[in-house]
């Protein structure tokens, strides 16, 4: 029958299979793109102080400040379908009965041009932002990242409270792809097709220091004349 | 136009139609949902907290089961509260042990704070169990239909109306 309502839906059902055509189309172009992802990191100042969870919280646990320097490559994974890369830093150690404990940080949100506006950021940032790949719309540039002495974002703590001393810590480098269209990816541990694994992304083993005792902390202050020596007690 | 109304053997074979189709998708959707171990296997974000990567009515396939590896830190879950119904696309920023007695800490990206504040209360970390799926697949603004139905109830009347109408009158 060829009433005006049946064309309509003649055109919908025919925009929707080609919209969906298209865009796994363009997630697939995903696979040929070759992957080459690199990274050299390690570990700065590292401190384990005590602090609250919470401003109000009567409980005291130990955290970990890790500064940690960084050099990665990761310009190969920007391509036409990638939205954004999310970067992040994990400190992996094993505790008692082979428990895996793993805690971010340090991340970072590092947009395609073509996602910039997105971006939850301030006026002056944005512009700064939008600026800095004026009339590009891909910019691999972007994934070649240089942190020296970087302060981690995230203090981290074990559920016990206790994390001074703990022996075989490394740092590693990861990343998540996130696309305009298609399946998430991670960085891989073996090869997969034209996507290599990371070489390098993980620091040598090192053990956290003894819990900063408060004569030392003091002295710290001392030392440093009362310029920003405060550590923060606040929950990561 | 109402030719069919007067046929009883007519309307009967659209209903029927009617019928098949919506076991059709509900099939579908409980299919999918065996594959992937998941309740729920495809999910509208409904919140800005994952932000620039997924925005409110972008849709989400989930993935429920751990074949090669355990569900591990970065990976972006959707999770329930206990005792709230509200799935919420957060990403694991910590895990403390392994198996079923794992602990999970998540955060959203665009958020300052981890998500300790939206847990129940005396609840410090996620379970495995608490997790409906890690996000593998992503679709953007298809869902943004669901939105509108559930933030302007009368659409959804409008749209079941149409659609009834539809398929009643519509002839082969």
């Amino acid at each position: 029958m060829h009433s005006s309502f049946t064309r309509l839906q003649n055109v919908f059902g025919f925009f929707t299979t080609v919209a969906f055509v298209l865009g796994a189309f363009i997630a697939a172009t995903d696979l040929g793109a070759p992957r080459t992802p690199s990274g050299i990191i390690k570990t700065d100042n590292v401190q384990v102080v005590k602090g609250r969870p919470h401003y109000y919280s009567p409980k005291k646990e130990e955290y970990a400040i890790i500064r940690f320097s960084l050099e990665a490559d990761l310009s190969s994974l920007f391509t036409w379908n990638t939205k954004q890369l999310f970067v992040y830093v994990t400190a992996d150690w094993t505790g008692p009965d082979n428990a895996n404990n793993s805690a971010v940080i340090w991340d970072s949100i590092i947009t395609n041009p073509s996602a910039d506006h997105l971006q939850n950021l301030g006026p002056i940032a944005m512009k700064k932002l939008k600026k800095s790949a004026e009339g590009k719309s891909i910019a691999p540039e972007r994934g070649l990242l240089k942190l020296k002495n970087q302060k981690p974002k995230y203090q981290i703590t074990h559920p016990s409270g206790k994390i001074a001393e703990t022996p075989d810590v490394t740092l590693r480098l990861h990343y998540n792809v996130q696309p305009w269209v298609g399946l998430l990816t991670w960085n891989m541990d073996k090869p997969f097709g034209v996507w290599q694994a990371m070489s390098g992304g993980v620091s040598d083993y090192f053990t956290l220091p003894a819990l900063k005792s408060k004569d030392s902390k003091a002295k710290d202050a001392k030392d440093k004349a009362g310029a920003k020596s405060k550590t923060k007690s606040k929950k990561p | 136009m109402f030719a069919s109304l007067q046929n009883p053997r007519h309307l009967a074979a659209q209903i029927m139609n009617f019928g098949l189709v919506l076991s059709t998708a509900f099939m579908m959707w409980k299919g999918l949902s065996i594959v992937s171990d998941s309740p729920s296997p495809i999910v509208v974000v409904l919140s800005g907290s994952m932000e620039p990567a997924f925005q409110r009515g972008d849709l989400l396939f989930l993935w429920n089961r751990q074949l090669l590896s355990e569900t591990a830190v970065g990976e972006v879950v959707v999770y329930n509260v206990k005792d709230k119904d509200i799935p919420i696309v957060h990403r694991i920023v910590r895990k403390f042990g392994h198996g079923d007695k794992a602990k999970y800490l998540t955060k959203g990206d665009n958020n300052v704070a981890d998500d300790t504040e939206l847990f129940a209360k005396g609840q410090d970390y996620l379970e495995r169990s608490d997790m409906i799926g890690s996000v593998v697949g992503y679709i953007p603004f298809v869902g943004y239909v669901t939105i509108l139905l559930s933030e302007y109830p009368w659409l959804k009347t409008v749209m079941l109306g149409i659609m009834g109408l539809m398929v009643v009158l519509q002839r082969e």
